[in-house]
């Protein structure tokens, strides 16, 4: 996605039609046909409990997990007050939004792609391996979680081909991503080469990053910083890349791996 | 008897104000905004004056990630003034900020006190400017652990090489972590400023609940949004009281009704600062609700409101 196909962005308040636990997270589906019209997998949304409550008082990035017709749905995980606040969202509640936000995953290449998803980072991956399955895309999925409770998140994606690690083994292999994912970037000669979609926390990406350089394959990365405003004014959610700051909000989440500076 | 509407429009000194919100400095960028929200931003203006980011001389890249932190009702900041740097910021910004239906009110901070006159001499030339903020209150670039605006001689010392070198409203913006706010106002004022804006933010900090280390990458910054509306309610009452130049208050404005109160305790305009973070279109449904309020309470003009708190009882 680039500055010519850039659509603009809007604030709507949304009812919550569903609201279901998966495994430690909760994924919540509100109503925002416009949201899910134009969303582009790796976009997210600035979204809170709709009214005049002043505590929490920012909304929360959160990754557009999926979209479907008029449903927007988010992947949250009760780590603070606010991401608590949002997992508590009952059908009929209200959430006020913003989006879709940000730059997300160019979907433009040919290779099979291997998503990479490390906890709660694996959100955003759902419509992204949906929309490059549409596209003809060969998708491979490489999930990691610290235990069951958040592996659970997995079946989000049982219509793929997909390899399920926790740290503590509790459920599919024992490890990290970064063990099976060398295997998976193999160039066959006359072929276009795999390439990388990866969300999840820092030392993961940077993982990702150095594997993907070290077999020459391309990989984008989604990242997580603290935001306020989400579109551009605050100048807070910056990430180190080659030479300068950049605002996570609107030259990213997604990065090129390799722009980033570590 | 028709009821007449009620005057939203007020005069901050030579700025004729469609109604008295304007937005804090570094909390709203409409070249931004405009880009991605769908409202037209520049018909649709949601500020009465527009004020870009603080810009100093040359450009900054602000502080280390991380720079933001939500607290109860409040918002940590430790930016660190990013900014393009006066010369680009005059170049590539204020030709597009023309178009705005709002006087601009350009904001600048230096390091020394000399550079607030260099950057009103470089301003002075512009005619889109309408006025300039003197950011002397920024808590995020400092070397020693104290703002320029914390000491009332380099604050007059800053105001009087910018009014030497400028002869649009100049406006300074104080900072709440001083003893006594009045005498750095005073001196202000003394110096030539033809205006105040009450408060820049609150210094404060947060740990990590975690590693019990400090979360913000500048370990400190400044604190916003509605924890510090009585701190800064406080000092534009006392300010607007014992100076005769016009207020511009802020901190923690989120609502109609805090607009309503800024103005009774002596701001002649309000800006809102975090809580555009909220709600990019906020300052244009507190404008409409101000109107509400006022109606309701028949309150007949926005200058018939304010310092309406300091009156005798």
């Amino acid at each position: 996605m680039d500055a010519e196909n850039f659509i603009p962005a809007s604030l709507y308040v949304c009812p919550v039609v569903a609201s279901r636990p998966v495994g430690a997270y909760r994924q919540v589906a509100f109503v925002a046909p416009e949201i899910a019209a134009l969303a582009h997998p790796g976009q997210f949304i600035m979204v809170r409990r709709a009214g005049p409550a002043l505590d929490p008082l920012l909304p929360r990035p959160m990754c557009i997990s999926d979209a479907d017709s008029d449903l927007v749905k988010i992947l949250v995980e009760p780590v603070g007050k606010g991401s608590a606040k949002l997992a508590a969202s009952q059908v009929g509640d209200r959430l006020s939004v913003m989006g879709p936000l940000g730059t997300g995953f160019d979907l433009e290449g040919e290779g099979p792609a291997v998503l990479v998803g490390g906890g709660i980072g694996v959100s955003p991956l759902v419509l992204t391996a949906g929309t490059l399955a549409e596209r003809g895309r060969a998708v491979r999925c490489i999930l990691g979680f610290r235990a069951r409770q958040q592996a659970v998140a997995a079946e989000l994606f049982r219509d793929f081909d997909v390899d399920v690690l926790t740290e503590d083994g509790s459920m599919g292999r024992t490890g990290l991503v970064n063990e099976p994912l060398p295997g998976c970037l193999a160039i066959e000669p006359g072929q276009p080469a795999p390439e990388v979609f990866a969300c999840g926390p820092d030392g993961m990406l940077w993982e990702v990053a150095r594997i993907s350089r070290e077999c020459g394959v391309r990989a984008q990365v989604s990242v997580a910083t603290h935001m306020a405003c989400g579109i551009g004014s605050c100048q807070g959610c910056v990430i180190r890349t080659k030479g300068s700051y950049r605002k996570a909000c609107t030259s990213g989440p997604v990065f090129e791996a390799g722009e980033l500076e570590w | 008897m028709v009821k007449m509407p009620p005057e939203l429009a007020v005069s901050l000194g030579p700025l004729k104000l469609a109604h008295p919100i304007i937005n804090a400095s570094g909390t709203f960028d409409v070249l931004e905004a405009d880009k991605i929200l769908e409202a037209d931003l520049f018909h649709d203006f949601p500020f009465a004056a527009y004020v870009p980011k603080t810009v100093t001389l040359e450009p900054r890249e602000g502080n280390t990630p991380p720079r933001l932190y939500e607290t109860p009702a409040g918002l940590l900041n430790s930016i660190g003034l990013a900014n393009k740097g006066i010369e680009s910021f005059i170049a590539e910004d204020l030709p597009r900020l023309r178009e705005l239906p709002a006087p601009i009110i350009a904001s600048v901070a230096g390091g020394r006190t000399e550079d607030y006159g260099r950057c009103c001499r470089l301003l002075d030339a512009q005619e889109e400017v309408a006025a300039v903020e003197l950011n002397v209150s920024c808590p995020n670039v400092e070397t020693d652990g104290r703002a320029l605006g914390s000491d009332p001689q380099q604050t007059a010392r800053a105001a009087a090489l910018a009014r030497q070198e400028t002869s649009k409203f100049l406006i300074v913006k104080l900072s709440p972590n001083v003893t006594d706010i009045v005498a750095v106002a005073r001196a202000a004022a003394g110096a030539g400023a033809d205006c105040l804006s009450v408060i820049n933010t609150v210094h404060g900090m947060a740990l990590d609940p975690w590693s019990l280390k400090p979360v913000l990458g500048h370990t400190t910054g400044g604190l916003s949004g509605p924890a510090i509306k009585p701190v800064a309610l406080r000092a534009v009452y006392l300010v607007s009281r014992e100076l005769d130049i016009p207020v511009i208050g802020m901190g923690g404005v989120t609502t109609s009704q805090d607009v309503l109160e800024f103005l009774a305790a002596g701001a002649t305009a309000v800006a809102v600062g975090t809580a555009n973070f909220r709600d990019p279109l906020a300052a244009a449904r507190l404008a409409l609700g101000l109107k509400e309020l006022m109606v309701e309470r028949g309150i007949g003009s926005v200058a018939g409101l304010i310092g309406r708190a300091q009156a005798p009882p």
